[in-house]
Order: structure tokens, then sequence, then C-alpha cells
């Protein structure tokens, strides 16, 4: 049936091509005849047309625009400027991705200080679709709670053996993604905090050091800061770097979760001599980052890579992954066990992380999501035997201390965030962190964008946000009855049956 | 097509063209005056193209330069449309000397729209 409303677009489109071309004729006349100020019309109708023209019978690049004309411009305006609108005017408060606005304004509040009760009831759809914690009959008292203390690198009794403090943690965002005010920010804020930030893979870590805070140190697959020029390991950067006070541990980074398995290439223009020097790479060529590191082939030698870093940089050092294939990582571990190398610690990214550039194909197809994978990573590592010799650290959206504790439950110690951080950092989902553009000078290095984030401010910022998740994550634990998130176990959520979470948690044969 | 320095010289010549005229207008120099009444645009219309031509002007010096030579082009078409239909091409006896000035900071600010097309706001990425 046909819509008696629909739109002719092209007999539309052509009454409005003809139409400028009279019009600009009419404005032509009355100009000349009753008043010049009329060609004022004429001028605006005469470039319309031109520039019509061209659009109709020049150009081949755009077909809406050759057989419409400039009506058809008209919604290339509308469409360009429509992910602002929907933003402001159009979507609701728990639609957007991938944070909704009733999230990012729970960070924001925790960032700013500001009082984070609210009334009448949840905002998200509360049912049973979603993961939630259990609750106890019996809470305990919060002083009765144990301080949050990690350790890593205890069980290989290492003096360097490192202690963490928060139950978040910064996750990797390399100087290269960030700008030099967010990366000082972020680190000003962890040292007023005493949390714990990890470098990102973007080399010597010459903006986090100025800040004083505990670093991890990121080594990506360019190795960028300790490589050689083939992009091996320079092992005399690395024992250099960990040598420095602030550098408290190593994390030899396998894959990330919004792009596993996928290199990158830092293209030429983008090396600065200051990245150059950096990154440790020479100016003037692209710098490609492989999709693995090139001493991790199979189990045998990424085992032995990992073992190789542990002794030269003497510090805890762990590696991240996204997860793919849990049969992979259980003869990853196996063969851990064979060689005596355990990592000191695992960082479970997952499929739905963050970056600051990826392939959509990528961030939307590949890689396990966290909740899925955690378990799995969790079950594998005590089947093993080898769970208690390491540490678990969980990332993916863990934006909220109750996403946190139900990542701790699932196996997790330690939570990271990376999106967590730059939302406290003023973030307003703008997703242009790949264009230099970053309206807000957080993923941009243009001086008169970085203007406006004030290192002294948005330092505050990220440290309210860590104190308040601390603060919450023993609120929400004291309820949950737990004197420590070191002895939560599945028990204490609900998986729904159709839930993010297969349910009893298995290995799929 | 275009010459990046080529461009700079232009949006530099045309500006320098612009503020020279729109200072006349401004101060009411005889000549503008009559010009003006006979379009029966005094002084309005004066003081208003002055306006348009020291905002083109001043853009034309700073990164919108697009848009500047956009609204230089426009103002340029309607003087021209003023000579040719109303006002004749020698005026004042100057042997012709203001339409030539228009045509110059025409020529510059089409050769500067040209290479700047990518950047004129909403339709540039088409262009
Ligand atoms: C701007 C940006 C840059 C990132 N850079 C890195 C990086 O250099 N190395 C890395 O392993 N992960 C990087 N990540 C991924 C994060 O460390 C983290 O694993 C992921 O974003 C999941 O955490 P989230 O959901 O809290 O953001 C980056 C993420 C963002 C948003």
């Amino acid at each position: 049936m046909k819509s008696t409303f629909a739109i002719d677009l092209e007999k539309m489109s052509r009454t409005a091509n003809v139409g400028i071309v009279v019009l600009f004729l009419l404005a032509g006349a009355a100009g000349h005849f009753a008043s010049f100020y009329f060609h004022f019309l004429t001028v605006a109708f005469f470039l319309l047309v031109l520039l019509n023209v061209y659009w109709r019978h020049v150009q081949t690049s755009h077909a809406l625009l050759a057989n419409f004309g400039w009506l058809a411009q008209l919604r290339y305006i509308v469409e360009s400027i429509g992910p602002e609108l929907r933003q402001y005017l159009f979507a609701s408060d728990t639609e957007e991705r991938p944070f909704s606005r009733v999230k990012r304004a729970e960070v924001y509040r925790k960032a700013k200080g500001l009082d984070a009760t609210a009334a009448f009831g949840s905002l998200l759809s509360y049912d049973r679709t979603e993961l939630k914690l259990r609750h106890s009959f019996y809470p305990v008292d919060e002083d009765e709670l144990e301080p949050f203390d990690v350790a890593i690198g205890a069980s290989r009794q290492l003096d360097t053996t490192y202690h963490i403090r928060h139950p978040i943690m910064i996750s990797a965002m390399s100087y290269g993604a960030l700008g030099q005010n967010a990366v000082r920010a972020l680190a000003r804020g962890a040292k007023q905090a005493g949390a714990t930030m990890n470098t990102g893979e973007g080399g010597h870590p010459k903006y986090h050091l100025m800040e004083g805070c505990d670093l991890i140190f990121q080594m990506g697959t360019a190795k960028f800061g300790v490589r050689t020029a083939d992009g091996r390991l320079d092992e005399d950067k690395l024992a250099a770097l960990a040598a420095l006070d602030a550098i408290k541990m190593v994390e030899i980074k396998l894959s990330q979760g919004a792009k596993p398995g996928k290199g990158g290439l830092l293209p030429k223009e983008k090396i600065t001599p200051e990245i150059a020097e950096l990154r440790g790479v020479t100016m003037g060529q692209d710098v490609v980052s492989p999709a693995h590191h090139v001493e991790c082939v199979d189990a045998e030698s990424t085992v032995a890579f990992i073992g190789c870093v542990q002794r030269v940089s003497g510090l805890p050092t762990g590696i991240k992954f996204c997860l793919g294939r849990p049969d992979e990582f259980r003869a990853l571990v196996q063969e851990m066990k064979r060689q005596g190398t355990v990592p000191d610690f695992i960082t479970v990214d997952g499929g739905e992380g963050g970056t600051g550039a990826a392939p959509v194909s990528f961030l939307d197809e590949i890689g396990l999501p966290l909740f899925e994978a955690l378990p799995l990573v969790h079950r594998i590592l005590l089947d093993e035997g080898i769970r208690d010799r390491l540490a678990i650290f969980a990332s993916g959206k863990l934006i909220s201390a109750g996403k946190q504790l139900q990542a701790m439950s699932l196996g997790a110690d330690v939570a990271y965030s990376a999106r967590g951080f730059l939302l406290a950092l003023g973030c307003i989902q703008a997703l242009q962190c790949n264009q230099n553009t970053c309206p807000v000078g957080i993923t941009t290095h243009q001086p008169e964008l970085q203007r406006g984030l004030d290192i002294a401010t948005k330092a505050q910022r990220v440290a309210n946000y860590i104190e308040a998740l601390h603060h919450d994550h023993v609120e929400l634990l004291a309820a949950m009855g737990s004197s420590s998130a070191r002895l939560l176990s599945e028990e204490n959520v609900y998986a729904p049956s159709q839930g993010p979470v297969s349910w009893p948690v298995r290995e799929p044969s | 097509m275009t010459h990046p320095k080529l461009t700079y010289l232009a949006q530099g010549v045309a500006a320098l063209l612009l503020l020279t005229a729109a200072t006349m207008k401004f101060v009411g120099d005889p000549g503008s005056v009559d010009l003006f009444e006979r379009l029966g645009m005094e002084p309005v219309g004066r003081y208003g193209i002055a306006i348009t031509e020291l905002v083109a002007a001043l853009l034309l010096l700073s990164p919108f330069a697009a848009l500047g030579s956009v609204i230089a082009v426009a103002v340029m078409c309607g003087a021209i449309i003023a000579h040719v239909t109303q006002l004749g091409l020698v005026v004042n006896d100057d042997g012709g000397r203001l339409v030539a000035m228009l045509v110059v900071v025409l020529v510059c600010s089409v050769y500067v729209l040209i290479s700047r097309r990518k950047q004129i706001p909403f339709v540039g990425d088409t262009l």
C-alpha cells in the first residue's frame, strides 16, 4: 500500500532546484526596479545556484547531491549534527553507549565530591537480566573490615613486592592517546589518593614520572621505550626503567579488549621529536606495533619471555590480555607450571574495553566480555593449582564500586578502569579520541584544547573518584557481610539465567 | 591545483583592499557617499557594506579564511551588479580604477575560496 504521506523527493527537489533560479531572477528584478537592497538576495541566490550546478553536474562523489541538488545537502547537514542532537535532545538517560548518562553522571558526582544519594528508585531497568550483588542478612560493621591490601609478587618473596591499597587502579592509557595535561592530572590524582596508575604503552613515562605516583610500566607489543631498533626487548633499557623509584610493576601487554589480536601503526606524521625520544623510534618512518610480541609465538616462548622480563626488571611482572580461547589459556598455564614461571598478576580485559582508536569490527565483534572471561580464567587457574600464586586484575566498564565487586566475586583481586577515569577528568563521551579534537582536552595534543584541562582541579577530581569508589566498596562489602573482597566468590553474585555469564561458569567443551 | 603560498598572498591582498574600501566608507569619503546615494542606500547601506567588508577582511586574516572568502565573493558580486546595472564602469572620473580594484579582490577571494573550499562550514565536505 502506498502511503499518502510519502514524500516524492524527486519532485520536491526538482521544484527546489528550479525554485532557486526563479528566486534569483525575482530578486534581481526587484533589486533593479524596486530597491538595490534586494540585490543582497540576488547575490545569495546566485552563489547558491552556482553551488547547486556544481553539485548536480560537476562533482561525482555524492550521488544524492548529483541526483537531488541542494535539498539533499540539508540532509547531510542534519545528519552531521545528528549525534549532538541525539545526545542533547533525544537520547534517554539510560540508553547511550558505551556509558549512559545515568552512569556518567554517577562518575561526575563522585569526582566532584557531591552527595551521591538519589530518591524514589533506580533509573536502570532493575530486572533479571543484570548481574547483581547478593547482600547478607548479617551485614558487618564497616570498621570490622580489613583494609584493602593486595600484595603482588609476594608468592615469589620479592623484596620489591608491591601492595595495592585501593580496589581500583588507573588502567593503561598511553601518553600519545592522552595529552600531557590529562596524563599529569591522572598521575597527580593517583598520587593524592595513594593509588596506582598504569603508564600505557607510550614508552618512557616522562609525564607520569613528573607527579611521583606509583606506576605500573606497560610494555606493548612494540615495546616502546624499551625496544631495540628491530622491536625486540632492550634489556638494559628495561632494567634502567625498572630501577626508577616510581615504577613498581611491569605489565606485558599481550592483547587488549578493544582490539585483541590487532597490531597498530604509528604513522610518521605523528612522530614528533618528543614522541621519537620517549618511544625509542626513529623519525620519518612509520612504526608498526605488531599483533604480538616478536618473542612470543607459542606458549613456550611466551612463558619464557615472561620469565625474562621478571628476571631483568626484578619487579612484580604480569601479563594483560583479552580472553579468546580458554583452551589456549589452559595450555599457557600448563606451560607456566612446566617452566616454573608464573606471572605475578594477570590482567583480564573485557572485549567491551575502550581504546584511543580501533577498527569498528574489532570493537564490536571480537573478544570475550569480561564477566564471561573472568570466571573462566579464575577457574582454570584454580584447576591448575596456581591461583594463589598470582593476582587477577580486571577491566571493562568497571566504573562503579558495585561492578567492581561483581568482578571481584567472579575472581578478580583488583579492578582497573580507563574510561571511568576519563569521565572523572571531564570526558563528555564525544567519541573523538582518535581525531585529536577532544573537546575537553583529554585525548588531544592541541594546546588550545588542552588549555581547558586544569591539572590541579582535575587531579582533585581523580582523587575524589578513587576515594568515593573505595568508600562505596567498603559500604557494599559490609552489606554483603564480608570483611574483605578476598573472601568473595561466585556465591556473592546473582547471575540471571539469560544474563551475561554462562552459569554455572564452565569451560565450553 | 592551488598553491598554499599563493593562497596566503591572495588572502593578504584581498584583506588589504577590503580594509581600504571599508575605511573609505566609514569615514564618509565623498566619492563613496555619492555612489551610495545613486543606489538609494545612503547611509544605512554604506555602513552595512562597510561592516561586511571589515568582517570579511578580518576573517580572511584568521583561521576562518574560507568563510571570509565566501563573504568577500558575495560582496564583490553585489558591487559588480551595482556597477554594471547602475553606476557604470568609470565612476568619479577614475578611469575604471575602482572597478579594477573590485575585480582584483574578486579574483583573490575566488582563489582563496577554491583552495580552501574543503573548510567552508557545512558544505565543505562535499566540495
Ligand atoms: C584512550 C584510551 C587509551 C588506551 N590505551 C591503552 C594502552 O596503551 N594499552 C592498553 O593495554 N590498553 C589501553 N586502553 C585500554 C584500557 O587500558 C582498558 O583496558 C579498557 O579501556 C577497559 O577499561 P574501561 O572499560 O574502564 O575503559 C586504552 C583505553 C582508552 C580509552
